[in-house]
């Protein structure tokens, strides 16, 4: 499966012949107008004057605090999670070689839930709020040493199949001890643990964007600088060694940086399924698998593609709000699978 | 069985009770200055935090449905700005919802500048108080676990509404109310017999919750009192081999016969309650709400225990 990753649906699919900056200058308005949407919808609907009265920080002060400490906040969170989970994923699909990699595949979700539902089920997520999300990526980072511990001890070299069965292994090990402290727990516990399971940004704050952006930055670039190798990586570990990468140094830097990544994702945001995974391969059918240009598009696309979604999440339903995986997954399915089956040569 | 309309006239009355009880036992004064006391109030929540308003609360969102009753019973109706989708009292049905108990719209619930949320002690990522606590919106968080809860609760609502007098007015109606239950059926044998909460897992209400409080003050004796936890989740087995007499089982809607789905349950079957189709429901909706509504669900708990003590 060495080059599965290029999923060769149809291997002389014309693709968008776009020269990589217009492809960022296209998907940068992408995301600005998404998130000028979240900042315009929501529950509480205001004039175009009122909203950007209230962004300037005049006017009624309560739609002052709507505009500027939750919708704003709200956005970017959503902005910088969507972009995490798809760099992340666009990375573990290269590394792995497997279509199916997604960021969740290394333990991490389940990592960081066993983590959140240790601090619900202990009470300690009541006494000190904060020991949520320190929790849950500690839960996420520890899940992620103890996969790649496994897949150390088999054979001298990492064997991307035997880190593959060891994410899967101890993910499934770690849900069965979530679903054990949850039978003990009681009702309250076990909706507030599934809650944070369904995952949501509806806490964001300017000091989780801020913990976001000093995670997402330093790891993007260093994802970035690994672009080539990457590329060298997915046609094979051999070739990639042949041509002069280090293979083992440039998976250990990959693997850690892009899993700590979306360790701080969901440490925030609790796990959002769907954007890691279905992001990156649609990038790739829109303009290739080239990760220098990869990267930095998933990370706009699923930006974009994330903000859209919560913004729906919130407002589709009036005050009641949608688990955001809902509609990830309701509206990126069907547009994924039309991306899938555009006829070759449509857009060429 | 128990008589289904007589349950729904019961449902239907009960809050209309309430209320008027309340405000007849409150009298005209409070009427005429409703609330606008300038005092500052200082209240400790159920979660041990002093919660310090300049005024009683004057617009109040409530995103507990019981102490949205509560508000209701006290007279404050005029005081609620905002709900939660679960709010069945018809006085609050024209306020807007503000999404769900435990994940409300924050920004619904800013929008609609509250100087007061009552908010459940039970999500325990306590991230909604957390949230609009750091926008300057004061949080009040109450627990209701047993009677005395409900009546601090009362009281506390009371205080932070500028509703005092009302509420100490029908925490008095309300104990007189009990206590003339509790003395209708002193004299009768005790029924053994276990509040179903729910069938399958088999789970019932445990003696330090306020519905195992009333079953045991209607005069049932719950098969499951020695079990100290608060919902108790049994065995099909114990259940069995203690064999209660009666079955009470909180309900939704009655379009669905209770005892023959009991009928058609492996272990709830063969037990003798069920077999002399000793099952009675009664109105979830009316009994699971921990607020002035006690009064009548321990009237329609004592009614399904011991009918012959009903009037």
């Amino acid at each position: 499966m060495s080059d599965a990753v290029r999923i060769r649906v149809a291997p002389t699919r014309a693709r968008l012949a776009w020269p990589v900056s217009a492809r960022l200058v296209a998907l940068s308005i992408l995301v600005l107008l998404s998130l000028v949407a979240a900042v315009r919808i929501g529950a509480v609907s205001m004039s175009l004057h009122t909203l950007f009265a209230a962004v300037a920080g005049r006017g009624d002060p309560a739609m002052v605090t709507i505009v500027r400490e939750l919708r704003l906040p709200r956005a970017f969170q959503a902005a910088l999670v969507g972009a995490a989970l798809a760099v992340s994923g666009a990375t573990f699909q290269a590394l792995l070689r497997n279509p199916l990699a997604e960021p969740y595949i290394l333990g991490v979700s389940s990592g960081a839930a066993a983590g959140a539902v240790f601090t619900v089920v202990t009470g300690l997520a009541v006494r000190m709020v904060w020991s949520l999300p320190i929790a849950a990526f500690a839960g996420a980072v520890l899940s992620m040493l103890l996969v790649f511990r496994i897949a150390f001890s088999v054979g001298r070299a990492l064997d991307t199949r035997v880190l593959l069965l060891a994410g899967v292994v101890v993910s499934a090990f770690l849900v069965a001890l979530i679903w054990l402290a949850l039978a003990f727990a009681d009702t309250d516990s076990v909706r507030s643990a599934i809650f944070w399971m369904m995952g949501s940004n509806a806490n964001a704050s300017w000091r989780s964007v801020s913990i976001l952006v000093s995670c997402l930055v330093p790891a993007f670039v260093i994802l970035l600088g690994l672009a080539r190798p990457l590329n060298l990586l997915a046609i094979g570990e051999s070739t990639a060694a042949y041509l002069g990468t280090s293979v083992e140094r440039t998976k250990l830097v990959a693997f850690g940086t892009a899993t700590l990544l979306t360790a701080a994702a969901v440490a925030m945001s609790g796990t959002i399924g769907f954007v890691g995974l279905v992001v990156p391969h649609a990038v790739r059918i829109l303009w290739g698998s080239d990760n220098r240009s990869l990267l930095p598009c998933s990370a706009l696309a699923g930006a974009a593609f994330l903000v859209a979604a919560d913004t729906l999440a919130r407002s589709i339903a009036g005050t009641n709000e949608l688990p955001i995986g809902i509609v990830t997954a309701l509206v990126g399915v069907p547009c994924f699978v039309w991306l899938l089956r555009r006829p070759t040569g449509a857009i060429a | 069985m128990f008589q289904r309309s007589v349950i729904a006239r019961r449902v239907t009355s009960a809050l209309g009770t309430c209320v008027c009880l309340a405000s007849i036992a409150c009298g005209a004064d409070e009427a005429r200055r409703p609330a606008s006391s300038a005092s500052a109030v200082e209240v400790r929540d159920d979660a041990g935090i002093d919660v310090r308003l300049d005024r009683p609360a004057q617009r109040i969102i409530s995103l507990i449905p019981s102490a949205t009753e509560t508000l209701i019973a006290l007279g404050a109706t005029q005081q609620i700005v905002g709900r939660t989708r679960y709010d069945v009292a018809p006085e609050v049905a024209k306020i807007p919802s503000v999404g769900g108990g435990i994940d409300p719209s924050v920004e619904a619930i800013v929008g609609l500048r509250p100087d007061l949320v009552i908010a459940w002690a039970n999500d325990k990522r306590q991230a909604i108080r957390e949230k609009l606590v750091s926008l300057h919106v004061p949080v009040f968080v109450l627990r209701t676990e047993d009677t005395t809860d409900i009546f601090r609760g009362i009281a506390n609502i009371g205080r932070l509404s500028g509703r005092d007098s009302a509420a100490r007015a029908t925490a008095a109606w309300m104990r007189a109310s009990l206590d003339s239950i509790r003395a209708s059926v002193a004299a009768l044998p005790r029924r053994k017999m276990m509040y179903v909460e729910f069938p399958d897992p088999p789970m019932t209400a445990g003696p330090h919750t306020f519905i195992g409080q009333l079953v045991s003050l209607a005069g049932g004796n719950s098969v499951f009192s020695d079990n100290t936890s608060l919902w108790p989740t049994v065995s099909m087995e114990e259940i069995v081999r203690r064999d209660p007499d009666l079955l009470v089982v909180p309900v939704g809607e009655y379009t669905q016969n209770t005892l023959e789905r009991f009928r058609q349950m492996s272990g709830w079957r063969d037990l003798r309650a069920v077999k002399h189709g000793n099952v009675v429901t009664v109105p979830a909706d009316l009994v699971s709400r921990p607020s002035p509504s006690i009064v009548e669900s321990a009237r329609v708990l004592r009614d399904a225990i011991h009918p012959e003590a009903a009037r």
